[in-house]
C-alpha cells in the first residue's frame, strides 16, 4: 500500500475508533500487539483501561490490532514468563481456505452453518458453557472466532484444549464402538438413543433425520413410510434392530452420517486454540487487510459482513450502542478475571474521542472520507459477489467510483490505488 | 461422615490412619502440626524419595501413633528437600510413586472416603442414577492422553462427563500426582534438610544418557516426547510405544532406545528392555500420523501423513513448522 493511501486508510479506521464499542472483559489484564505491515510487528503492550486504549488507536491507528486469549498479572512484561499467566480464552478460530485472493469471500456465508454448530451443539450442549460466556465474532477477513470466556475454562493448558479441539474436529471418533457387539440370545442390535448426549446423540439424530430427509441415501426401502417409522421408533430406544439391512451393512452404511457429525472447518488452525500465549484480533476492531471490522455477531444468521461489517454503516449502530456502552460493560463481565471491566471512564464520550482523534494520523475525525471513493485498479481483478453486490470484474489501470467498503477493501488489498 | 461442600470436604473426623495414607490432605497437615524436622524424620524421608527413585512400595507397619506421625511428618520433610533441591528427577520420580502408593490404598476404600479425598483437589462426582459424571474441565484436567480416555469416545452432556468408579479412582492418582510435584521452592533450609539433600544427589544415577538431538532431527511430537522422557516427565502408554517403534525405526539399538527411557520416573531395566525387544522382534510399524492424532500425541501441523516422512522435509519447510 502507498504511505499517502495508508494515512487516507487510518484517519477512517481513527474516527471508526473515536467511538467504537468495544467489550474487552478483563482489558487490562491483556497484553496486545499492533502491526501495520503485518499483522503484528509490536507486542508486549498494555493499556490500563479503554479509554486509554481507545486513545492508543485513535493516535496511532494501526492497520491491525490484537489482544491475547491470556489474562496476565503483567502483561506488559518481557520476557512472557514474567507476564504471569492467569489464565486464557477458549478460542476457536474457523477459517476458510480457497483459492486465489478473494476466493474465500463467497464461503463466508457457508461457513455461517458451521458456527452456529460449533457453538449450540459442541460448545453449549456438549461443553456445557452458558451463551453469554460466548462470543462469536466475524474475524475481519476469511473466518469467524468463537470466544469462550467460561471461568471453568480458563486454567486449561494447552493439551487439554487441543483433546477439546480433537473433539469438535472428530479426531479419533469410533462410531461402531457406538455399537456393542450383540451377546447370547436373540440378535438385537443396541445403539445410541437421540437423546444422549455427545456424538451418541448426535449419531442417532443425524442417523433419523438423514431417514427422514434422503431416505434412499440408506436403501431404497426406506422410501416405505411404515419401513421408515418401524425403524425410527426403534432407534428413540436405542434399539436398531427393527430393520432388514444386515447389522454389519447398516454398521456400514451409515458412515456417510458419521462423517458429517465434526466441524470441519475447525480444522485448519489448531494452533489458535493450543496456543497459550496467542494474541487474536480485536472484536470489533477494524482488519487492515479488508477495512473490514472483526465485528461481535449478536445474530449469526442475519451478519452479512459487507453491510454490517462495513466502516461506513456504523455511524448509526454506534449511535445506537453508545448509551448503553457503560452498562453492557459491567454487565458483560464472563471470566471473573475481568476485575475491571466497565472500566471505561468517561472516555466513551464523543468529546474526548474526537480530541485525542486529532493527534497523530493527521487531521480530525471529520476528515475521514464517507460515501464513494475513488480508486485506481492496479492488476486485474475477476468479477465477485460480496453479499447483496456483484462488483466487478475490473482491469488493471480502470479508474472506478465505489462505495467506501469496496474502495477499502481492493485497496487494502494491494489491488488498487486512491485515485 | 464426609460432607461435600463446594469441592472441599470437612476432615474434622478423619483420624491418624487417614493421614498416613494420604499425607497430602489438610488433615494430615494438623496432625503433625508443631513437629520439627529431626534426625529420625529426615532419615525417614530420604528413604521415602530413595525407594520413589527404584520405584519401590513404601508400605511399613506403623503400631504407635509417634510412629504414624512420624511417617506422615517424613512426607512433609520429603517435600521440603525436594523443594530445596529442585531436582525434576527426584521430584516426578516422588510424585509418580506417592500418587501409586495413594491409589493403592484408594481402590481398597469405600466411594464416601474416595469422594473425601477426591473433593481435596476439586473432583466432585455426581451420581447420575446409575452412572457417575464428572464436570468436563476437571475431567481434562486430570484424565490420561490415552484412546480409552478420549473425550470423543466418552458419553458428555452439558459439560458433564461419565466415568465409572475406578476412573475416578485413575483420576484422583493423576491428581495427586500433580499435586506433589508441584513443590515450591523451599529458599535456605534447615541445615539437616541441606544434607539430607546433598546425601541424594550423590546418589542419582551418574550416567544419565542421553541421545543428542538437534531441533528439527525429529518431527515435534517425537521432540516432545524425547524432552518429556530428559526432564523426568511421565509419558502414557501409548507414548512410550510409539516412540519405540519410531525409534527402532530410524535405526537406533536396543541399548540406545533403553537409556532413552531410563529417565523416566516409572523406569524398570527389566520391563523397559522386555517391551523394546518385543517392538523389534514384532517389527511393529511406526503409526501414522492420523493414529498418532487418535493416541492425542499429535503437537504440531506438519501434514506430513506418516512420522517418518518428516526426515523428507527441506530445512526450511522443517523450520516452518517448528515454528
Amino acid at each position: 500500500m502507498r504511505s499517502n493511501d495508508m494515512l487516507v486508510v487510518k484517519r477512517t479506521f481513527a474516527s471508526y475508533y473515536a467511538d467504537a464499542d468495544f467489550r474487552i472483559p478483563g482489558l487490562e489484564q491483556r497484553e496486545f500487539g499492533i502491526g501495520n505491515l503485518k499483522k503484528i510487528e509490536a507486542r508486549h503492550l498494555n493499556f490500563a483501561n479503554a479509554s486509554e486504549f481507545r486513545r492508543y488507536l485513535c493516535n496511532n491507528t494501526p492497520m491491525f490490532v490484537s489482544h491475547s486469549t491470556a489474562y496476565y498479572d503483567f502483561p506488559g512484561a518481557t520476557p512472557i514468563q514474567k507476564k504471569q499467566w492467569k489464565g486464557a480464552d477458549l478460542v476457536f478460530d474457523l477459517d476458510i481456505h480457497a483459492e486465489g485472493k478473494y476466493g474465500a469471500y463467497a464461503k463466508l456465508e457457508a461457513v455461517k452453518e458451521e458456527v452456529m454448530r460449533l457453538v449450540d451443539d459442541f460448545i453449549i450442549n456438549d461443553f456445557g458453557v452458558k451463551k453469554e460466556d460466548i462470543a462469536v465474532v466475524f474475524s475481519g477477513n476469511r473466518g469467524y472466532h468463537v470466544h469462550v470466556r467460561d471461568k471453568a475454562f480458563l486454567g486449561l493448558g494447552g493439551d487439554e484444549r487441543r483433546e477439546l479441539v480433537d473433539y469438535i474436529m472428530g479426531q479419533g471418533l469410533d462410531y461402531l464402538g457406538f455399537f456393542p457387539a450383540p451377546g447370547k440370545g436373540p440378535q438385537k442390535l443396541l445403539g445410541p438413543r437421540p437423546d444422549e448426549g455427545g456424538y451418541r446423540g448426535r449419531m442417532a439424530r443425524g442417523v433419523i433425520r438423514l431417514l427422514e430427509e434422503n431416505p434412499a441415501a440408506l436403501s431404497r426401502k426406506y422410501a416405505d413410510a411404515k419401513e421408515r417409522e418401524f425403524f425410527i421408533s426403534g432407534i428413540k430406544e436405542g434399539n436398531w434392530s427393527r430393520t432388514f439391512l444386515k447389522f454389519d451393512e447398516l454398521k456400514r452404511r451409515i458412515k456417510v452420517v458419521a462423517d458429517t457429525l465434526p466441524i470441519h472447518s475447525v480444522n485448519t488452525d489448531v494452533g489458535v486454540t493450543q496456543d497459550l500465549s496467542k494474541l487474536i484480533r480485536v472484536p470489533n476492531s477494524i482488519h487492515g487487510e479488508t477495512g473490514l471490522i472483526a465485528k461481535i455477531m449478536e445474530d449469526v444468521t442475519a451478519f452479512d459482513p459487507w453491510k454490517d461489517a462495513a466502516l461506513e454503516n456504523q455511524t448509526a449502530n454506534q449511535n445506537k450502542t453508545k448509551n448503553t456502552d457503560k452498562t453492557k460493560n459491567q454487565n458483560k463481565n464472563p471470566g471473573e478475571l475481568g476485575r475491571a471491566n466497565g472500566s471505561d471512564g468517561g472516555g466513551v464520550g464523543g468529546g474526548d474521542a474526537s480530541g485525542t482523534g486529532s493527534g497523530g494520523v493527521g487531521g480530525s475525525a471529520s476528515g475521514s472520507v464517507v460515501g464513494e471513493m475513488k480508486v485506481k485498479f492496479i492488476e486485474d481483478v475477476p468479477e465477485l459477489v460480496l453479499g447483496a453486490d456483484t462488483v466487478g470484474p475490473f482491469r488493471k489501470d480502470e479508474m472506478k467510483e465505489l462505495p467506501q467498503r469496496f474502495a477499502l477493501l481492493f485497496v487494502c488489498k494491494d489491488s488498487a490505488v486512491f485515485a | 461422615m464426609y460432607k461435600i461442600t463446594n469441592g472441599e470436604y470437612q476432615n474434622m473426623e478423619e483420624g491418624l490412619d487417614f493421614a498416613v495414607k494420604y499425607p497430602f490432605s489438610e488433615s494430615a497437615k494438623k496432625h503433625i502440626q508443631g513437629m520439627a524436622a529431626d534426625e529420625r524424620i529426615v532419615e525417614l524421608a530420604v528413604e521415602r524419595i530413595k525407594k520413589a527413585m527404584k520405584g519401590e512400595s513404601s508400605a511399613r507397619m506403623l503400631l504407635h501413633d509417634s510412629e504414624k506421625r512420624e511417617e506422615i511428618a517424613s512426607f512433609a520433610a520429603a517435600r521440603m528437600i525436594l523443594g530445596h533441591l529442585h531436582n525434576s528427577f527426584l521430584t516426578s520420580h516422588f510424585a509418580v510413586n506417592e500418587s501409586k502408593r495413594a491409589r493403592s490404598y484408594l481402590d481398597r476404600e469405600d466411594e464416601a472416603v474416595v469422594d473425601g479425598v477426591a473433593g481435596r483437589f476439586g473432583i466432585t462426582t455426581r451420581d447420575n442414577g446409575e452412572t457417575l459424571v464428572v464436570d468436563l474441565p476437571t475431567y481434562l484436567t486430570y484424565s490420561l492422553r490415552n484412546p480409552d480416555y478420549r473425550l470423543i469416545n466418552r458419553r458428555l452432556k452439558q459439560g458433564m462427563v461419565e466415568i465409572t468408579p475406578s476412573q475416578k479412582r485413575r483420576l484422583v492418582e493423576e491428581a495427586v500426582r500433580q499435586h506433589v510435584e508441584d513443590i515450591p521452592l523451599v529458599k535456605d533450609p534447615p541445615d539437616i534438610i541441606k544434607q539430607a539433600g546433598k546425601q541424594l544427589l550423590a546418589e542419582l544415577p551418574k550416567s544419565e544418557v542421553r541421545i543428542t538431538v538437534k531441533p528439527g532431527d525429529h518431527p515435534p511430537c517425537v521432540m516432545k516426547m524425547l524432552e518429556s522422557a530428559r526432564k523426568h516427565e511421565n509419558l502414557p502408554h501409548h507414548a512410550r510405544w510409539y516412540l519405540a517403534t519410531y525409534l527402532n525405526a530410524i535405526g537406533m539399538g536396543e541399548e540406545d532406545i533403553v537409556k532413552v527411557y531410563s529417565g523416566l520416573p516409572d523406569f524398570s531395566e527389566k520391563v523397559t528392555r522386555y517391551q523394546v525387544s518385543h517392538v523389534r522382534k514384532k517389527g511393529y510399524s511406526v503409526p501414522s500420523c492420523a493414529t498418532v492424532m487418535t493416541y492425542g500425541l499429535c503437537c504440531a501441523v506438519c501434514g506430513i501423513g506418516h512420522p517418518l516422512n518428516w526426515h523428507t522435509l527441506g530445512e526450511e519447510r522443517k523450520r516452518v513448522i517448528r515454528r
